[in-house]
């Protein structure tokens, strides 16, 4: 096999994805993109793409289960496609056990697929209602050229009483199967292959609660027992945490936090994921409910924001430099600049708005004059004008919508790596740099010490 | 306690299919009070969809209403009664069809569905729906609904209400559509909203934002809702009393800190095990064993001996109705389960059954595939 890896290459790593973007075009067909204007050449053409997945890399280790979590429409399954090579990818690479399966394409690739299985998140549409549970299992074997009939048969067999059926079932039809267990059935298609590496794209979203446990009990136990790599992703959170090793939280296309389990619960480094955490309802009545809530909409992956796709909604954005305000200044400015936009008021009259939005602090010097341009703007009901001024003066400066943030900070549970897309963690990675390259150093100097 | 505003009795909703009777909902009784949330939970299949649609009466063919008795406020809206024949006949002061479709369906008593972009209609623009149903239901005219359904929006925090009265369905996300409806159900100011799984289809950071949004409205216009869910952590957020529904039957009753916190029913606390915590890294999840039984065929006794850990023989000959467990001067927790001593049928002394034992495989295959949908 020839080892290819990517520069930076871990030997443990069964998956290595790197910068990978995946994009679709918004519109297609002879016309697509085609603009009239005023003044010559009178055409224009611009092609707007979706960047659904834009510039993610992660590895995954040889038997871990990586979680990927994410609102819907952040680009988890499109990733999941792309990195299994059912959509072409943009750019970047995906390296399985060192092979860029990027750059592959043909028989090379279809006998790569054998090691890598996918189970889907409806069970229903995911079998076909006019074969019977025996042969869909055996399908991707034949597929593969593996077994003789009759050894398929009794694999088939098998891998039905593993995943928890009955065996005699193998001549039923999947209409005659539970949601739980029509998904168990798709656990055994995809095992039957051997494979080293499953995604599984949202498995047991579609289950009640009773039966989500026992798939995913059945899905660990098969993990132990076959040695398995999952890429497993999910929109709830708690199922993450239950199977997950590491997790990755996506926005909008990129990865903004990926860190141990425990770490990313407990010690949530970027804005985005402890708002999802604290969105997370909790089964327990006296537990208060749920805390400070996200506002806005997911923008569109059309056209992203600047710097980091998540300053639309962040609660903690950065007061840009020019500025020296309180922080409850910066803060009521940012939510007036927000509901602005969101035009989520009625009110012209200046003194109003100062009540509403500026009770408690009130920005003085070039940010005060600012503000007073705009809340005349907003008297004339020039509501444009006024969303122009606050956005290009206020948001548009701040560092999160200059710089694209990607920082790797110091874990407090658990060693391993964790990765945080957020300008305020940009001095806690400085300081975890400086002792990373000491634990680096130390760790060379007594090679193998631990284990 | 003042009269309840909603009151269901003993009701009963069958579906007459070709393989036999479905007992979808099997003898269910309840109250709505003035200003709760009264949340009716249990895995998909238990009846709780079907009990929703008895009580604004829209039961299908080959569905029917074959017993019990609704009332809302004083009226009654579904009730049978005995003639001379001893056949079953509607009584005398229900409801007829067209006073229900008129008064009490959206004004009286609205519902919200699971999947928004089925309630709404694509052809038409989200503002141009809001207004016909305030026009039709509240006797405006069409300027004054138009300004009415652009508050409701703005009511329910859709950004730039005015531009956004003219777009279509599609061009709302679902958690934006969601808003939408519960704008509609609120805009003839209705004492009872059925509320029927809004969020499940939503990110639990919508989720969380709507739930909210219910919260506040429903302190501003102190309306009624019965919220029908399948997950423990809404009902523990928003509810104040909770029904527990297992095959057709309501098998707990309790107010919400008293269910979660003194959980009278196996199934209760089977369900609140089986789920994976998000506060919390549980190292193996203990699902309950098996699959829900068809209505079509419910197991005799207890219908949840089949699954239960704690049944014994008992459970497979009597047949508990849920009765009231609570202490003198506590509010009422009722639950349906014979190992109470409450219900004195000899539970102690009873062997118990294995649950596992004779299942092996089959414990948990259904013939017909129960809880597709």
């Amino acid at each position: 096999m020839s080892e290819v890896g990517p520069p930076e290459s871990d030997p443990e790593a069964l998956l290595q994805v790197r910068d990978l973007c995946k994009h679709f075009d918004n519109e297609s067909g002879l016309l697509a993109g085609v603009e009239l204007d005023d003044e010559f050449p009178y055409v224009s053409r611009s092609t707007s793409d979706v960047r659904a997945v834009d510039g993610v890399s992660f590895d995954i280790k040889q038997g871990e289960t990586l979680g990927l979590v994410g609102e819907s429409g952040c680009g988890k399954s499109t990733l999941a496609r792309t990195v299994l090579r059912l959509l072409e990818p943009t750019s970047g690479s995906v390296y399985f056990q060192g092979q860029d399966l990027a750059s592959m394409s043909g028989e090379p690739l279809r006998r790569m697929r054998k090691d890598m299985q996918m189970i889907f998140q409806d069970p229903q549409s995911s079998l076909d209602p006019r074969m019977k549970v025996g042969p869909i299992v055996e399908e991707p074997m034949k597929a593969h050229g593996m077994l003789d009939e009759e050894g398929r048969e009794a694999r088939a067999k098998e891998l039905l009483e593993k995943v928890g059926l009955d065996p005699q079932h193998y001549n039923r039809y999947p209409h005659a199967f539970s949601g739980g267990q029509r998904q168990r059935v798709n656990l055994a298609r995809a095992l039957s292959v051997n494979p080293d590496f499953i995604v599984c794209d949202e498995p047991v979203s579609a289950l009640d609660v009773s039966i989500q446990a026992q798939v995913l009990n059945t899905m660990e136990e098969l993990q132990d027992e076959f040695d398995l790599t999952y890429l497993f992703i999910a929109h709830d959170l708690s199922v993450i945490r239950h199977i997950s090793d590491r997790v990755a939280v996506m926005y909008l296309g990129e990865i903004v936090e990926l860190a141990d389990k425990e770490e990313l619960f407990e010690n949530p480094k970027h804005p985005y994921t402890r708002a999802l955490l604290d969105a997370i309802p909790v089964p327990d009545p006296r537990s208060g409910g749920r805390k400070a809530l996200l506002s806005g909409d997911v923008p569109s992956p059309i056209d992203p924001p600047s710097g980091c796709r998540f300053r639309t909604r962040c609660p903690s954005v950065i007061q840009p430099d020019e500025y020296d305000m309180t922080d409850e200044a910066w803060r009521n400015v940012v939510e007036f600049q927000r509901a602005v936009e969101r035009r989520a008021f009625e009110e012209t009259d200046p003194d109003a708005l100062r009540d509403r939005y500026f009770d408690d602090a009130t920005p003085g010097g070039d940010a005060g004059t600012l503000l007073d341009e705009a809340f005349g703007h907003i008297e004339r009901d020039e509501w444009d004008a006024a969303e122009q001024l606050l956005v290009e003066r206020f948001a548009d400066q701040s560092v999160c919508a200059t710089a694209n943030p990607a920082y790797e900070v110091g874990s407090e549970l658990g060693d391993d790596r964790h990765y945080a897309a957020c300008h305020l963690r940009r001095d806690e990675a400085v300081a975890a740099a400086v002792d990373g390259t000491a634990f680096d150093d130390a760790a060379r100097s007594r090679p193998e010490a631990d284990d | 306690m003042s009269e309840p505003l909603l009151s269901v009795r003993d009701l009963k909703t069958q579906f007459f299919t070709e393989d036999g009777t479905v007992r979808a909902v099997d003898g269910i009784s309840f109250d709505v009070h003035e200003g709760e949330i009264v949340g009716l939970v249990g895995e998909s299949g238990a009846g709780k969809s079907v009990a929703t649609s008895s009580i604004l009466r829209l039961v299908d063919s080959p569905g029917e209403i074959v017993g019990g008795e609704i009332e809302f406020k004083g009226e009654t809206i579904f009730g049978l009664e005995a003639d001379d024949d001893g056949e079953l006949r509607p009584r005398d002061e229900m409801l007829t069809e067209n006073e229900m479709r008129k008064r009490i369906r959206g004004r009286e008593i609205a519902i919200i569905f699971q999947d928004p972009m089925e309630s709404l209609n694509p052809v038409f623009t989200v503002g141009g729906q809001l207004r016909e149903f305030i026009e039709i239901n509240r006797d405006l005219d069409p300027d004054e609904a138009k300004e009415e359904a652009i508050d409701m929006l703005r009511e329910v925090g859709i950004p730039a209400p005015e531009s956004r009265y003219d777009e279509y369905p599609h061009q709302f996300s679902g958690g934006m559509r969601q808003r939408v409806l519960i704008a509609m159900a609120l805009a003839c100011q209705p004492d009872l909203i059925i509320a029927d799984e809004p969020t499940t289809a939503l990110d639990v950071t919508v989720e969380g934002e709507i739930l909210e949004m219910v919260t506040e409205l429903q302190e501003k216009y102190d309306t009624s809702f019965i919220w029908v869910t399948h997950d423990m952590s809404v009902v523990a957020e928003i509810c104040d009393r909770v029904n527990v529904m297992y095959l057709g039957e309501i098998i707990e009753q309790a107010e919400v800190d008293d269910l979660f916190y003194d959980t009278k029913h196996p199934y209760t606390s089977a369900l609140l095990d089986s789920m994976p915590r998000p506060d919390r890294t549980v190292d193996e999840l203990r699902p309950i064993e098996g699959v829900m039984p068809e209505a079509i065929d419910p197991p005799a006794g207890c219908r949840f001996h089949s699954r239960c850990p704690e049944a014994r023989e008992v459970c497979r000959e009597v047949h508990p109705e849920p009765r009231d467990l609570s202490e003198e001067g506590e509010p009422r927790h009722a639950a349906a389960c014979v190992k109470h001593d409450a219900f004195d049928v000899g539970y102690d002394e009873s062997p118990p059954i294995d649950t596992r034992a004779g299942g092996g495989f089959s414990a948990g295959l259904t013939e017909t595939g129960g809880e597709a949908e």
